[in-house]
């Protein structure tokens, strides 16, 4: 049953790098032309500026950011690397739950590191305190793995009560939920242009006005001497047309998206035997909407997600280190239940506008004998009679 | 509406990232043992891993006493892509071999049948091939079955 001859794939890996996107394809292709320096004065140089400056302001939209807090990077995770930077050498607290881009960043930056602890449905608990002098405090909106959204307004306000400065690694929530950087109350954010059908290699780090910052990049006056750089206008360009499809296309994430999620857990839950869910679904409006992360006892995520890929071209990831090729379980489920073998055992649905109940369907068409035919051969105890 | 499809239609995806071979004993396992193993008779087995670690492996030899030759292989895993192709091809690979000769059948050997296998994922091939030799130890254990003098 092999269907990814033709090259079409039941594309449910959004949170990975969702697919450019065909206006923003035509936008960048438009951009090409714009030969000029962006710095430089002439004509030619001038016609790419406008066209980078477009689309800061368009990002600029989509979190309710000025246009000159918006500093472009190589992605989200030198935009978190830029803000981890600014704190070198002081106290730093972040979640468990980090991205790397993150976690190893202030691991090998602070002078000390807290880690806040998730709760068993994977939110920062929101009564902590933090160590005395912490200068910074970085908290992701919504966590790549599992999906939960943590209650930023709140921390924002214990880390201003507390003297320190806040940043939210809001990579996996642009464009799925609403995103408003004056309501959220945070100093720093970042975003990436690849999760929402932007090309890969160009996310910002939003700055809020007055906020403390220093380059990582320096040697150049671009981003006001905020980071070096030849501007990529081609990139940049991207990233607008993107925001400015996610401005669009946000309702259709409550509209369309998270039925189908709901439909695909749904069916998950009741067709697998032993299946569970690491995304909170009990939590309807504190998690994404468009992300469902589900284990299933005895079968190894890498596997599941291999057969998948080869009987239906069903493209999916997997918490199990073996595919992450590190040789250790994923952090954020070993934080969320303590168990490897629940995150060996993992497997991430991201769902687009573009998915149908066809796609939700062709997974559970091959998912719950693939499943069962793992446990079946698995060395792993499970109840027999009910395989 | 938008269409959300991938914007090109003549892009040509990636293959599959493990060679043709690995993908066929993935897809279709040899000798790979379905539920409940104390029903296979066998005369010996291995198991190694733990799925803390993200795989395990059992295997299960049925040996002829007179001639010291594998008869029959079965294996379960809790395992990922690499461990499965590569144990379906140690399977076949030792099936007919004496102890000796299947001792012998190293993970490069495995890995050279699959056409490669990449580098990260060498470990898992390795797993097979220590529940093989796991298993001849534990019939060798057996005072019933001496070592084969060599």
């Amino acid at each position: 049953m092999m269907s990814n001859s033709t090259g079409q794939f039941i594309y449910l890996d959004h949170a990975a790098t969702s697919p450019l996107l065909p206006e923003v394809k035509s936008a960048m292709l438009q951009a090409m032309d714009f030969s000029g320096n962006a710095s430089a004065l002439h004509t030619a140089g001038h016609l790419a500026h406008n066209a980078i400056e477009e689309a800061r302001l368009e990002i600029a939209k989509l979190i309710n950011a000025e246009p000159d807090e918006i500093i472009f990077t190589s992605g989200g995770s030198e935009a978190n690397n830029t803000v981890v930077n600014i704190f070198a050498g002081q106290n730093i607290t972040t979640s468990s739950i980090e991205h790397p881009s993150v976690l190893e960043s202030v691991a090998a930056r602070a002078h000390a590191h807290q880690l806040l602890p998730i709760d068993r449905y994977g939110f920062v608990k929101d009564d902590f305190t933090l160590s005395p002098g912490t200068a910074f405090v970085s908290v992701m909106l919504a966590n790549n793995e599992i999906g939960t959204i943590q209650d930023l307004k709140s921390i924002a306000k214990i880390a201003h009560q507390q003297g320190a400065l806040i940043h939210s690694d809001a990579t996996q929530a642009l464009g799925k939920i609403p995103l408003d950087v004056k309501k959220l109350g945070v100093d720093y954010l970042t975003i990436s242009a690849h999760k929402i059908g932007g090309p890969i290699g160009i996310g910002a780090l939003y700055v809020k006005k007055g906020s403390s910052f220093k380059p990582l990049i320096m040697g150049g006056h671009q981003e006001r001497g905020r980071r070096a750089g030849t501007y990529p206008t081609v990139n940049i360009v991207g990233f607008g047309a993107a925001a400015q499809h996610a401005r669009q296309s946000l309702k259709l994430y409550t509209s369309r998206v998270k039925p189908l999620r709901d439909r695909l857990s749904r069916r998950i839950l009741q067709e697998i035997p032993y299946s569970s869910s690491n995304t909170p679904l009990e939590f309807a409006d504190r998690i994404l909407p468009n992300l469902l992360n589900v284990s299933f006892a005895a079968a190894e995520g890498e596997s599941i997600q291999l057969y998948l890929d080869a009987e239906k071209g069903i493209v999916v990831s997997t918490g199990s280190a073996c595919a992450s090729g590190d040789g250790r379980p994923s952090h954020v489920l070993m934080a969320l239940k303590n168990d490897a073998e629940v995150a060996h055992s993992s497997i991430r649905f991201s769902l687009s506008p573009g998915t149908t109940a066809a796609d939700i369907d062709a997974v559970m068409s091959v998912l719950p004998g693939i499943v069962r035919r793992l446990q079946q051969i698995s060395t792993v105890k499970i109840k027999q009679e009910n395989l | 509406m938008p269409s959300y499809q991938t914007s090109d239609s003549s892009a040509q995806f990636t293959p599959w990232i493990y060679s043709d071979l690995v993908k066929q004993h993935f897809l279709e396992p040899k000798n790979f043992l379905m539920g409940d193993e104390s029903k296979y008779p066998h005369n010996c087995q291995g198991i190694v891993g733990n799925p803390i670690c993200g795989d395990q492996m059992l295997m299960m030899l049925q040996v002829d006493s007179e001639t010291d030759v594998i008869k029959d292989v079965k294996w379960k895993t809790y395992g990922c892509a690499s461990a499965i192709a590569s144990t379906s091809a140690l399977s076949e690979l030792a099936k007919g071999k004496t102890l000796d000769q299947a001792l012998k059948i190293s993970a490069e050997d495995i890995a050279k049948f699959l056409g490669g296998l990449p580098k990260h994922k060498f470990h898992c091939s390795v797993l097979g091939h220590e529940a093989l030799a796991k298993a001849i130890a534990n019939y060798r254990q057996k005072p019933q079955n001496p070592p084969a003098s060599s």
